[in-house]
């Protein structure tokens, strides 16, 4: 009696998840909706301290860059950066290598394997912030210096963790763009690509806050999840059409595989112009959308800027030119940098990309 | 009407004997019905024509792909670079259509390199005697790594609107429904009725016997995975051009989702039993409830543990038709 009971409560709780937007629940900081800016307040810094600091200062590094995977075009971009600015420095060589899947224990087990066969400085992007912390915390201890871009670890795992942009200040841009294509009472989806990443997590959260704020007629159907998956990106994208029909005034792709996924499933469900895509995406994989009208803008970052930061990062870190305490950071040709919330490396606000601009890039 | 002559006269006797054949593929295709009714009336919207086209041809290259594992299954032999070979495949054949060849070549060459790449793991089982899991886990990693290092993880965009062969219909009907459905039906029959397609059966039941009257097992083996290899071709076909641009990743977990449909399809994983008919309706079962669980609001990660409920309930169930039959002999 006692069990079915507890089936009937499940049975009861289900639809409560149902309204679950895929957000991580962590306390959030929507951006005001007039677009005026905040100053973010100073934090001391919380990342990790590297054994035998400064015997590398000078010397040549062998960096390894390891993203959530290798394969798409996100991290392919970022990576290009990464050799850019490896490049410049001059006495840095970095090789890039990742799980091919955006796999949590493949990559704790290639760290692994690269702090065995020693290198001088690791670069990553965590599939997962806590899991991947251990490996990292390692990694520092062996006298590796740390540097993390684009998904952060535990702070204490790394010593810099380069932000290409703030969780709020992306969950404003898209919104924003959102609600210029549905309208301010317009319903929306989301795809994103598993409720676990942690970046997209962090973005869901802070869109959600923000929208409530800014938008508060505005209604959020869903959230389905579909891997880093192009196909599956698509048939998630074509079922919600197909399960909201007229309902469904716009869809948010979460990952730079599941917007154009979902440009494309709106293409050929004959909706252009009815249904608004906006998500981020590299803007190559949005030009067919955006020439054909059918999607009027997309948001990222600059990736290659991002992965050229990070190894900078790296190597001032070992230099010991950037540590502890620093406000700022000289990034060379991208300029000097804001340090934020402890150890962050702040890249600025994301770029959106419409048909005026989006010709200009090419990653 | 399949093997009509031999069907004996009664009425019922056909009936009786036509579900105790097919008494599997029956269950499967009644499942599909059950979901498509029951999430139908929760939202009509469900088995809307729109909805039912994506179930339908959404997964129409897994179906696809699971033919030709179905026959390597029924050999008693497992490949598990599918998904590895299908993204390579995937990758040759949008490069040379963007790259100008004649669009038949870019159609035509997957087929033909998934049969030649197969015909090694198929050498190697057959002669080389190293068990299949292991060849073709090595053969996984081998396409897996050179995909990635051939292609830089650069995607192939700018697909030439005629290659994508998806996109077009035939008599209305979305192209890969109409080749998942009559690719099925051929390699169904055909395994049914001709010699080589029995003599599948009689390898993987009992491997002797076929030796003994006088089947060339080893050279079966080659054929079988060539003819796999043409099917993962022909799957790719659908894949590569279901989307203006390919993934130089494949699918996470493809060659799982295509043994798994092979497998709850009711090809029995000890070999010698099942057919493409069952697995191609598993292929339709998996849309249809990945679908369902949008419809209804359940975390896709539902859709992980329901299958793998399903395959042990499919597994268990041939284990103890098996200990039926070995007592009723």
């Amino acid at each position: 009696m006692k069990y079915l009971l507890t089936v009937c409560a499940l049975a009861l709780a289900a639809p409560a998840h149902a309204q679950w937007t895929g957000g991580d629940g962590a306390p959030t900081s929507p951006l005001p909706c007039d677009g005026s800016t905040v100053t973010p307040e100073a934090v001391a810094y919380d990342g990790g301290a590297v054994a035998n600091e400064g015997s590398k200062a000078g010397k040549p590094l062998r960096v390894v860059d390891i993203p959530k995977l290798i394969g798409i075009g996100y991290f392919d971009s970022s990576a290009r950066g990464v050799a850019k600015g490896a490049e410049a420095l001059g006495n840095v060589t970095v090789t890039t290598d990742g799980p091919t899947q955006a796999n949590i224990d493949d990559q704790i087990t290639l760290i692994d394997n690269y702090i065995t066969s020693g290198v001088d400085g690791i670069l990553f992007a965590a599939n997962d912030p806590v899991a991947i912390a251990p490996v990292l915390r390692k990694a520092l201890a062996a006298g590796i210096n740390v540097v993390g871009y684009d998904s952060d670890a535990e702070p204490d795992a790394r010593q810099w963790f380069v932000n290409p942009a703030e969780f709020n200040g992306v969950a404003k841009s898209l919104i924003d763009q959102l609600a210029e294509g549905i309208g301010p009472d317009g319903s929306f989806a989301i795809v994103t690509s598993t409720f676990t990443t942690p970046n997209q997590a962090r973005w869901i959260s802070e869109m959600e806050a923000y929208q409530q704020a800014c938008y508060p007629e505005m209604t959020w159907l869903e959230t389905v999840e579909a891997q880093e998956d192009n196909i599956l990106s698509f048939n998630q994208a074509t079922t919600l059409i197909n399960k909201y029909g007229e309902d469904l005034n716009g869809i948010v792709g979460m990952t730079s595989v599941a917007t154009p996924a979902a440009a494309e499933a709106v293409t050929q469900a004959g909706l252009c112009g009815e249904t608004t895509v906006i998500g981020l995406a590299t803007p190559n994989a949005m030009k067919p959308y955006v020439a054909s009208d059918c999607v009027k803008s997309a948001v990222l970052w600059d990736t290659g800027a991002m992965g050229a930061a990070a190894v900078m990062a790296l190597r001032a870190a070992a230099d010991g030119t950037l540590k502890p305490g620093d406000t700022s950071f000289d990034a060379g040709d991208l300029g000097t940098l804001q340090i934020a919330h402890g150890s962050q490396i702040l890249l600025g606000a994301p770029t959106v990309f419409t048909s005026a601009n989006i010709n200009d890039f090419d990653f | 009407m399949i093997g009509s002559t031999t069907l004996p006269p009664s009425g019922t006797g056909a009936v009786r004997r036509f579900l105790r054949e097919y008494g599997h593929e029956i269950l499967v295709a009644l499942a599909i019905f059950a979901l498509l009714v029951g999430v139908g009336l929760y939202n009509p919207r469900f088995v809307s024509a729109r909805n039912l086209t994506t179930i339908f041809s959404g997964n129409a290259y897994i179906a696809v792909a699971a033919i030709g594992m179905t026959m390597v299954i029924v050999i008693r032999e497992i490949d598990l670079s599918v998904g590895a070979l299908i993204g390579v495949l995937a990758t040759i054949s949008g490069t040379l259509a963007v790259s100008g060849a004649p669009i038949w070549v870019a159609w035509t060459v997957p087929i033909v390199a998934g049969a030649a790449i197969n015909a090694i793991s198929g050498i190697l089982v057959a002669y080389a005697r190293i068990p299949s899991i292991v060849v073709t886990l090595g053969m996984m990693a081998i396409l897996q790594g050179g995909l990635i290092t051939a292609t830089g993880g650069t995607w192939i965009s700018n697909l030439p609107p005629e290659y994508l062969l998806a996109k077009m219909t035939v008599f209305g009907l979305p192209m890969p429904l109409v080749w998942a459905i009559v690719l099925t039906i051929l390699a169904g029959l055909w395994m049914r009725l001709s010699p080589f397609g029995r003599s599948l059966y009689l390898i993987g039941g009992n491997a002797e016997a076929a030796r003994a009257v006088g089947i060339e097992v080893p050279r079966r083996i080659v054929a079988v995975f060539m003819i796999h290899g043409a099917f993962a071709g022909l799957a790719t076909l659908l894949f590569a051009t279901q989307l203006q641009v390919i993934q130089s990743t494949t699918p996470p977990n493809l060659e799982l989702i295509v043994i798994t449909s092979a497998v709850i399809g009711g090809v029995s994983i000890l070999g010698g039993t099942g057919t493409v008919f069952g697995s191609s309706l598993a292929a339709v079962l998996f849309a249809t409830i990945g679908s369902a669980l949008i419809f209804v609001n359940v975390s896709a990660y539902w859709l992980r543990a329901f299958i793998g409920t399903l395959i042990l309930l499919t597994v268990m169930a041939d284990m103890l038709r098996r200990k039926r039959t070995m007592k009723g002999a």
